[in-house]
């Protein structure tokens, strides 16, 4: 892949309201090189799964262009899709069909052959390891295997980019980190990662770089280590800082401690 | 063609999955056949009731319950809990083509139009109704059956993608009501009153419904005939351009 994997400029999605436009995301500029994983972040309503949506041509682009694996999303968003594999909130899965029939279902939509299909959806089952349920019916799986189910999914066609939109989130902290097992081991053979995530830790644990969006505008981006540097520098702090920190500071929360207890004021 | 067909087959194994939405489909049209022929057929005795041409009245009613059964298509709420679940989005972000979305659902529907419609048949002939038109008259029978049942599912999968909401789709499927009741459903179009001889005549299931009945009572009418299969190919068309254009359009 040469250039950016995923690049941005000026990105906006306006919807209409019985209030008139209503504007998701202002202007959203992002650069984001192969073999990264890159953050996502931004309180709920920030526009983090507006952007990714149209991203990956879910949504229209109102203004603005993008491009995936060089591909330009809105004029070419069939061959954009062949570069990208998309694992949304809310995995996204049939219940009525089993593990290894969706991989399959997957890949014929890929256009691959029915052996081609088959022996690929063989493969992500014991990436994934879900061997033993592969032939059990979705609705039977737990909420970590839906989500590793999905992961594989979007990696049927052996994706250049994947974006993955809030993974962990409804996960209990052992299926959390077999996914961030998952998601570095994905990133290792070559695939670069775009994550949105709630999850602060997450985004330390995985994140090369970030971005933190807020009120549809991108308001701090960089390294985890640079976001938290600049923070101590800036204000002075005695300790080091910690993501919250650099997040709380970017979308204008302010931390309020009171005998002992931690609670969050908008400010 | 071929995301079509991977799609419908997966529509088709959904369904397979799903006896106990199938077969509503089957019981119900057979329920209203035998309380409809209970009801009536002492008044229209096949041997003096000129529009029955020596059948009996099971005969008659064959065709309403064909259409029942056929606007029992469940293509609509299944997409529904496809967007709901996130599934659809999934299959937006793959290369398929928008229309393969919807029309591998509408392929599994007419497949199972044509089981269902054989199912119907087949246990009518069993009570004693003959197919006057021949083996030719069956196939076109079920294939009418058939046909209307993927034309109907494509009018709901409409309010699937427009209001993406169970409940609306669910409601949409009323409009079965005024389509099938204000047709020649127990008598021929002559003997109606003329109130609703003129809704009958506005309403093209209307000539579905004689259509269907031609082929169950007559030789090859063509005259009678063709104006069924004019009705599902006009209405299918502007459903399936109504569908694409949705589903382009979605966002």
């Amino acid at each position: 892949m040469s250039g950016a994997a995923v690049e941005a400029q000026g990105l906006v999605k306006t919807y209409k309201g019985r209030g008139g436009e209503v504007e998701a995301v202002k202007g959203v500029d992002l650069r984001i090189e192969p073999g990264e994983i890159f953050g996502f972040l931004g309180p709920n309503g920030a526009g983090k799964s507006t952007t990714v949506r149209m991203l990956t041509t879910l949504l229209t682009i109102t203004r603005g262009s993008a491009t995936v694996a060089g591909v330009d999303v809105a004029r070419d968003p069939d061959q954009a899709r062949r570069r990208m594999g998309v694992a949304l909130q809310e995995a996204g899965l049939d219940p009525r069909q089993t593990g290894r029939e969706l991989l399959v279902l997957q890949a014929r939509l890929f256009g691959m052959g029915g052996g081609e299909a088959a022996e690929r959806a063989g493969e992500l089952l014991r990436l994934v390891e879900l061997e033993d349920a592969a032939d059990r019916l979705i609705k039977g799986y737990s909420g970590g295997m839906k989500r590793r189910l999905d992961l594989a999914s979007a990696l049927v066609h052996r994706p250049e980019v994947l974006f993955l939109d809030e993974p962990t989130t409804g996960l209990d902290p052992a299926s959390r980190i077999t996914v961030w097992e998952e998601v570095r081991r994905i990133n290792e053979l070559g695939t670069t990662v775009f994550l949105t995530t709630q999850y602060l830790e997450e985004a330390d644990q995985l994140c090369g770089r970030l971005a933190i969006i807020d009120g549809g505008l991108i308001v701090r981006e960089g390294t985890p280590e640079s976001l938290k540097a600049e923070l101590r520098e800036r204000t002075g702090l005695s300790h080091d800082p910690t993501l919250d920190d650099v997040f709380l500071d970017a979308t204008g929360r302010t931390r309020a401690k009171a005998e002992g207890a931690v609670s969050e004021v908008v400010a | 063609m071929n995301q079509t067909w991977v799609l419908g087959q997966r529509a088709l194994r959904e369904a397979w999955r799903t006896p106990e939405a199938i077969l509503p489909t089957l019981f119900i049209p057979l329920f209203f056949l035998v309380v409809n022929v209970g009801q009536a057929a002492r008044i229209f005795p096949s041997a003096s009731t000129d529009f029955l041409n020596g059948q009996s009245y099971g005969a008659f009613q064959l065709p309403a319950s064909l259409l029942l059964a056929a606007s029992f298509g469940t293509a609509a709420l299944y997409l529904v809990e496809d967007i709901e679940g996130g599934y659809f989005d999934k299959l937006r972000a793959a290369p398929v083509s928008r229309a393969a979305l919807v029309l591998g659902r509408l392929f599994a529907e007419f497949v199972k139009g044509v089981v269902i419609a054989v199912a119907i048949i087949a246990l009518g002939m069993v009570f004693g109704i003959e197919i006057a038109s021949g083996p030719l008259g069956f196939v076109l029978l079920v294939l009418l059956t058939a046909l209307w049942a993927v034309v109907f599912v494509g009018l709901l999968q409409l309010i699937a993608l427009k209001t993406r909401n169970a409940a609306a789709t669910n409601s949409g499927s009323l409009i079965f009501f005024p389509l099938m009741f204000l047709t020649p459903n127990f008598v021929p179009r002559e003997l109606l009153t003329r109130p609703m001889e003129i809704a009958a005549t506005f309403n093209p299931v209307t000539y579905l419904m004689e259509s269907q009945r031609s082929l169950i009572l007559d030789d090859l009418d063509w005259g009678t005939i063709w104006p069924g299969f004019a009705v599902v190919l006009v209405v299918g068309a502007i459903m399936l351009a109504a569908n694409v254009r949705l589903i382009n359009h979605y966002d």
